[in-house]
């Protein structure tokens, strides 16, 4: 033990004294100039003050990374790339940002080091990094989610994150375009006779040989553009404050009666396509009304389900498609 | 630890009744038909009693039907089976350890199983049932050889436990820590981990019943020798009975019975020690339980009926869309710990001086050279810790970032890094010395904050906080962190109050609130919405992330109040950590002191929990380090195992920040990786 701790100390000495010398940064110089300043307020209350439109963004979540790419402002910075790569290919990164580290706990040193003119984060951040962060760049903390609106909380976290980039013009065609797919996306499937169709979209996952399903409710980000299409959510389970989600296993799709049944699965994930995969021989899935009519789909690979604009209008279009086959 | 070897449940004093055995089994078996009627009419499905009984009778339709056959009855059946299961592993475990504390879950193989499961989760594998059972198997029966054979079989009951836990401890951070780094890939596992009988479909009941018959087949077989082993190993052997063979192979039997309600249902904690606990008072009156062919089934029956009353209760007490997010283990944990404490106060402590670790006398020179040594390890980390991290700094920036005069980014990174390496450093600090207290106080080896419940008494505290409100300040966090580390202490220390604080009720009611403390956890995680998940179980991990100076104040001042009463009163220490008399000659205050000591290090721990999160093994290893390096008297071990404490937490820090960055591992994950295996070697080195 002491030989260890003396070897460790004396190691640590010399490394330090081979090392120590020099800084990697100039000292502070600082002189700036102003351009024409933003001033918005975020999710939380907090001012946010801007020197003019931020080019270098940080996003600590995937739904403001999808935010920013459809805005046209490629991050510097995103959470868990590899993870938005496998769950959000609706939206594609263009460039190759850095990656901050997990969605729960970005590194807020790699950050600093980004340099980057504004973070966009949400309030499933914990406010102590939040609170840090804020010394790195202005902080721009949106509501991740709200089931009493989900897609007004959509909408408004594209517009403060258009503000803040000067990209207003551009989040304005992107409502108009959304609003019209879904528009059209309701206007065919009442074209079709399917206007108030019982419909329930979900997700579920494996683990060991148990079945968790995960219920989109109607305060989902997905139940409500369901609703905009003139589907009739058919969960009546209860769903989270913020995301709208329920939990339910097999048998609590009895409840469902004779529905569309739709889900979002993901390839690279082994665990997240049961519905395929050990459901098929499960006497209660089969048994269901709407698996044996043949109307259970699957959505393809992709579509990020707490998204923005972009994965919702690519979901419009896959429910469309799959629901008039 | 005398509880740990109260007389074997296989020869009670007052056999009274030759012939009650069979009533009891009936109205055993009665108890398990009717929870597993009521458990088939409980569900998500609008499928009640009529619609059971309907089915039974084949005029029920089709859909409900297949509710009944497909997922009610199989999950009836997972319940039996695990409970059942784990009773009779429990209680075969408990007979040839001669150990009521050895369970399943106290010697690790339920975590010895997770972990392997975990793991190949998180390398994305996804395995046949049978396939992941062998690594299960191959993980829990791993974990109970390494328990078994660094505690000697039979032996020593105290260690055999003290390994347990901390192999636990050590098995559950790693797996834990495997949660963290591939959230996809294990989504669902930390519910599983708590143990669900829910089942899709009755394979997993089919392929698991074969490896349980087997299981149990082979114990009745060896029955008789394992009731030979009551007499004791040198009776047994003059029997004739192959005592090593024997243990061996109970223990492997009993393991591949706990791997198959581990990859049935995930670890349904604690029925395993409560069930033969159950029984063993049945045992005392009816002899026909006495012997082991006749106690394993009976204790497989209370096993049964405490899984599937766990289920019903909880279906009957929980709306069915949110029980079915609550996994089974939850409820037999709260039930275990409410009966692991009610064990505790009932049982006649008869322990004397906990058999003393024999230690050299250390010279001063030694002494002397160890403190300097440690000095000059902590600043030598505590200044990698500042100038490592996700992007490396030198000396200068840290020279100029002092003086004010950094630039913008080195200035960001050390205003985040800094109080990091500050909480960790501290909080080691703060761990350190209330273990010495707690250690000192108690006599005992194990007994350590966290083993007391304190620790997670003040993260129950802090997670109410986290998950009820959303945007939770440090401050507030801290608050509710102490109010949970008061409120447990008061819990433990007022129940193992009777009789002035002895140690194994102490330790024992403290076990049972750690137990609880964490249960109320995983609901509360689960009752509230999934995606707090991450943020309680980082903060739960033990994390310096996002601290701030603030938040390092309270402790930094508790620290050096505390240290300085200790070192005054390390005469006192030193007397009341010797045994129970030399005090009261000596006309020391006994129970006044030990409150105080307590009470200290209950402050201790609650400002480095709100600091720097639950971080287990730094009051556990420490103390024993020191004494280890420099013998028994708490001038010198104080000093020291504080630096080892800081020492500890900072690299452990610094490891977690560095290898894997940007994303980062808490520093109790990394103390427990550290921690475990030097906890071990102790053991192993003072085997006696």
């Amino acid at each position: 033990m002491r030989r260890l701790l003396l070897t460790a100390a004396a190691a640590t000495t010399a490394a330090l004294a081979l090392s120590a010398c020099g800084t990697t940064e100039p000292a502070a110089d600082d002189a700036k100039k102003s351009t024409e300043r933003i001033t918005l307020t975020d999710s939380t209350g907090e001012k946010v003050e801007l020197d003019g439109p931020a080019k270098k963004v940080v996003g600590t979540e995937w739904n403001v990374v999808e935010h920013l790419i459809t805005l046209g402002v490629d991050p510097v910075g995103v959470a868990d790339v590899k993870g938005y790569k496998t769950w959000d290919t609706a939206v594609p990164l263009k460039n190759e940002p850095k990656d901050i580290g997990t969605r729960g706990e970005p590194s807020v040193e790699t950050v600093a080091a980004l340099k980057p003119d504004l973070i966009v984060a949400t309030t499933d951040l914990p406010p102590a990094a939040v609170k840090q962060l804020r010394k790195v760049a202005p902080v721009l903390t949106l509501k991740a989610a709200d089931a009493a609106d989900p897609i007004g909380r959509m909408n408004a976290d594209l517009d403060a994150i258009a503000k803040a980039t000067g990209t207003t013009q551009k989040s304005d065609e992107l409502k108009k375009a959304f609003q019209a797919k879904l528009d059209e996306g309701k206007k065919k499937l009442a074209d079709a006779g399917l206007a108030g169709t019982k419909y329930a979209f979900a997700d579920g996952y494996v683990m060991s040989n148990q079945v968790s399903i995960r219920p989109y409710t109607s305060g989902s980000l997905i139940g409500a553009v369901n609703e905009k299409l003139g589907l009739k959510n058919a969960w009546t389970v209860k769903g989270d404050p913020a995301y709208g989600l329920g939990t339910t296993d097999v048998e609590g799709l009895t409840k469902l009666g004779d529905v569309q049944f739709a889900y979002v699965g993901n390839d690279g994930d082994a665990g997240s396509t049961p519905f395929t995969g050990v459901l098929a021989k499960d006497k209660v899935w089969t048994s269901l009304p709407f698996v044996k009519k043949g109307n259970v789909h699957r959505l393809p690979d992709g579509i990020w389900m707490f998204g923005g604009p972009q994965s919702m209008s690519t979901y419009v279009d896959s429910v469309v498609a799959a629901l008039t086959k | 630890m005398a509880v740990t070897a109260t007389t074997p449940a296989t020869r009670p004093p007052t056999a009274t009744s030759r012939t009650g055995a069979a009533p009891v089994t009936a109205a055993l078996v009665l108890l398990v038909a009717v929870l597993a009627l009521v458990d088939i009419t409980q569900g998500t499905a609008a499928v009640g009693a009529p619609e059971v009984w309907k089915a039974f009778t084949g005029q029920a339709d089709p859909a409900d039907a297949s509710v009944v056959v497909a997922s009610r009855l199989p999950r009836m059946t997972a319940g039996l089976l695990v409970g059942a299961v784990l009773g009779i592993a429990g209680a075969a475990l408990q007979a040839v350890s001669r150990n009521v504390l050895a369970s399943p879950d106290t010697l690790a193989v339920n975590a010895g199983s997770y972990f392997a499961l975990g793991l190949t989760a998180a390398f994305g594998l996804s395995l046949p049932l049978f396939a992941s059972s062998a690594f299960a198997f191959a993980g829990g029966l791993a974990a109970a050889a390494v328990v078994l054979s660094l505690s000697g079989l039979g032996a020593g009951t105290v260690r055999l436990v003290l390994a347990g836990s901390a192999l636990t401890l050590g098995l559950t951070a790693v797996t834990e820590g495997l949660l963290l780094l591939f959230p996809a890939e294990t989504e669902g596992l930390y519910d599983w981990n708590q143990g669900s009988i829910g089942q899709n479909g009755f394979d997993g009941v089919l392929q698991m019943a074969p490896i349980a018959v087997v299981g149990l087949v082979g114990l009745l077989l060896l029955a008789r020798r394992v009731d030979a082993l009551a007499l004791g190993d040198d009776a047994a052997r003059g029997l004739g009975v192959p005592v090593r063979a024997t243990r061996v192979t109970a223990v492997v039997l009993a393991a591949l019975l706990s791997t198959a309600a581990v990859t049935l249902a995930g670890p349904v904690g604690y029925v395993g020690l409560c069930a033969p606990a159950l029984v063993r008072p049945l045992a005392r009156r009816f002899r026909g339980f006495t012997r082991t062919r006749g106690f394993l089934p009976a204790a497989g029956l209370v096993g049964a009926a405490l899984v599937l009353g766990s289920d019903v209760l909880l279906r009957a007490l929980v709306p069915a869309d949110v029980a079915v997010a609550v996994p089974t283990g939850v409820v037999t944990s709260l039930v275990g710990a409410v009966f692991l404490i009610v064990m505790a106060i009932r049982v006649r402590d008869t322990a004397g001086t906990t058999a003393t670790e024999r230690l050299r006398i250390r010279s001063r020179a030694r002494f002397l050279t160890t403190t300097a040594v440690l000095v000059a390890a902590l600043v030598g980390v505590a200044i990698a810790g500042v100038l490592l991290g996700d992007s490396k700094l030198l000396l200068g920036d840290v020279v100029n970032w002092a003086q004010g005069q950094a630039g913008r980014t080195v200035t960001f990174v050390l205003d985040t890094r800094v109080p990091r390496v500050l909480a960790a450093l501290f909080a080691g600090a703060a761990l350190a010395l209330a273990g010495t207290l707690v250690q000192a106080v108690t006599r005992n080896p194990l007994a350590e904050p966290s083993v007391l419940g304190v620790s997670g008494g003040a993260a129950l505290g802090a997670v109410l906080l986290v998950t009820t409100v959303p945007v939770a300040g440090s401050w507030g966090m801290a608050g509710a962190a102490f109010a949970g580390a008061a409120a447990s202490s008061v819990l433990v220390f007022g129940l193992a109050a009777r009789g002035g604080f002895q140690q194994n009720r102490l330790v024992l009611v403290g076990f049972g609130v750690a137990i609880a403390a964490s249960a109320l956890i995983s609901l509360l995680i689960i009752l509230t919405d999934p995606f707090n998940a991450t943020k309680a179980l980082t903060w739960l991990s033990g994390s310096t992330y996002g601290r701030s100076l603030p938040d390092v104040v309270p402790l930094i001042g508790v620290l050096a109040v505390s240290a300085a009463v200790a070192f005054a009163r390390r005469t006192e220490l030193d007397l009341v950590s010797l045994d129970e008399d030399t005090p009261r000659l000596l006309g020391l205050g006994l129970g006044r002191a030990r409150l105080g000591f307590l009470a200290l290090s209950v402050l201790l721990t609650a400002t480095a929990v709100a600091a720097a999160g639950a971080i287990a093994f730094v009051g556990l290893v420490a103390p024993h380090a020191a004494r280890a390096l420099v013998g028994r008297h708490h001038t010198r071990v104080l000093p020291v195992a504080v630096l080892l404490g800081a020492v500890l937490v900072c690299t452990a820090d610094l490891v977690g920040r560095t290898v894997i960055a940007p994303a980062q591992l808490g520093a109790g994950l990394m103390t427990a990786v550290i921690g475990t295996p030097y906890f071990l070697y102790l053991l192993v080195r003072s085997r006696g």
